[in-house]
């Protein structure tokens, strides 16, 4: 268990995190390029259709992207005895760049504009409209799909989760440099993949009972069903957070929080696998 | 008589007596000490701060809260359905009975998902939690709470076709 443990906390998950961001940010940009927003289900459907290499393209980004944030979260988990001399502030907000790096994660799914893309915002949205006296004004800044389609998502995709998630990371990342040459066999994975495999899509059709969101969704999706888009959609994640945020050595509660995030996070995995069975 | 008191100074001789008040500079003319401990500067200077801050905020708020108005969006259905047919368009469903016509949202009063009319089964059927309506949008079953919204409909009357106005 030991062996297990240190093995672990060797991996260079952070690096292999920044890699993937660099190859998401890059394919993005190409992606970018031929993407419009006003026209999503169009955008994505030529995209892998007709533009020349723009299937892969877009594989490259969402593959990427999927990497980016389950090597950060392989990082937090790797470096969290480490980190127990940050201080409050810094570890507050390198924790807060994960719920970041997930709205980036789900912006992006919400932009291929498909059958569960589509719904997914539409859920989202209906969760913020639920938080009362500000759920409006969050939901103006960040989603607005309803008003505006896919607008402010995408704005919020490309730049404003973006640069958030810069700000909360900066003082972190910038220590560190990240060379291709030394990371050879994950690049050559990850674009070697991307070849292969092809990003999901799945246009509307008549007749469909069932579609399942993105699979970091999946629970939240199955809690819906249950409990009022409030308490499912934002007390019960947020109380992760603000479990994960406190969650240091040095606070007197720490057995109790780690107890909560663990339970948490293995009630959130039942709920994704019935989600997932429907 | 005043005159006569400070012709022989230097304003070094003024300055030398001024304190040191930090961000806040407000000597009185009857004091030259500083007006309030730092801590008190601070707290009012953070208090200015997020004054400004929300005077900042509130136009963005106001600007991104707008909601431009939308011209109603009028949708043609060229030809007639036949009696007890629907069309499922991108944002509703039509059906017509034959003596009568209606378009319902494909909008999920739950939380907004797209619907599906499921015509063996001659109800709607929402894809992501499963609440289901019947063909006048009523709720059958839950989760949903509320009816499906409905559109104005006219009949064409020179091809048998419909307006749906949404």
């Amino acid at each position: 268990m030991e062996l297990i443990r240190k093995t672990f906390e060797d991996i260079r998950w952070g690096e292999f995190s920044l890699l993937s961001l660099y190859i998401s940010v890059l394919s993005g940009i190409i992606v970018g390029l031929q993407y419009d927003p006003a026209t999503p289900l169009y955008s994505v459907t030529t995209l892998d259709l007709l533009v020349p290499f723009g299937g892969y393209f877009r594989s490259l980004h969402f593959y990427s992207s999927q990497l980016f944030f389950l090597f950060s979260i392989c990082h937090l988990i790797g470096i969290f005895s480490q980190a127990q001399s940050y201080s409050d502030k810094q570890w507050v907000m390198l924790t807060a760049t994960l719920p970041v790096a997930l709205l980036i994660l789900f912006t992006g799914y919400v932009l291929r504009g498909d059958a569960t893309g589509f719904s997914a915002g539409m859920i989202a949205e209906a969760i913020l409209l639920d938080i009362p006296f500000i759920g409006s004004t969050i939901n103006n800044l960040l989603f607005s799909i309803s008003d505006s389609g896919m607008k402010r998502i995408y704005l919020n995709h490309i730049i404003g989760f973006g640069l958030l998630w810069g700000w909360l990371a900066w003082s972190h990342v910038k220590k560190y440099r990240v060379a291709f040459n030394r990371h050879i066999i994950l690049s050559i994975s990850i674009f070697l993949f991307s070849v292969f495999v092809t990003a999901p899509f799945e246009p509307d059709h008549l007749g469909v009972t069932h579609i399942n969101g993105p699979w970091f969704f999946l629970g939240l999706q199955e809690l819906l069903r249950y409990l009022p888009p409030l308490l499912a959609g934002v007390i019960f994640p947020a109380s992760l957070l603000f479990a994960i945020a406190y969650l240091q050595k040095k606070n007197s509660k720490f057995t109790l929080l780690l107890l909560f995030v663990l339970s948490w996070l293995f009630l959130y995995a039942i709920l994704s696998i019935i989600g997932l069975n429907r | 008589m005043s005159a006569n008191l400070f012709q022989n100074m230097s304003t070094s001789d003024f300055s030398l007596h001024l304190p040191d008040c930090g961000w806040f500079p407000s000597h009185s003319e009857h004091s030259m000490t500083c007006p309030a401990p730092k801590k008190h500067l601070t707290t009012k200077r953070r208090f200015l701060l997020l004054c400004a801050s929300i005077a900042a905020l509130y136009p963005i708020v106001r600007f991104v809260g707008y909601s431009i108005p939308r011209k109603p969006r009028i949708v043609e259905i060229a030809s007639p359905l036949p009696a007890g047919g629907f069309h499922l368009g991108p944002d509703f469903v039509l059906f017509d009975t034959g003596t009568d016509a209606w378009a319902l949202s494909r909008k999920c009063t739950h939380l907004g998902c797209t619907i599906n009319f499921h015509e063996k089964d001659n109800l709607l059927e929402c894809p992501c939690h499963q609440s289901r309506f019947s063909k006048e949008g009523l709720v059958l079953h839950g989760p949903a709470k509320k009816p499906l919204p409905r559109y104005k409909v006219e009949r064409l009357k020179d091809n048998g076709g419909y307006i749906v106005i949404i």
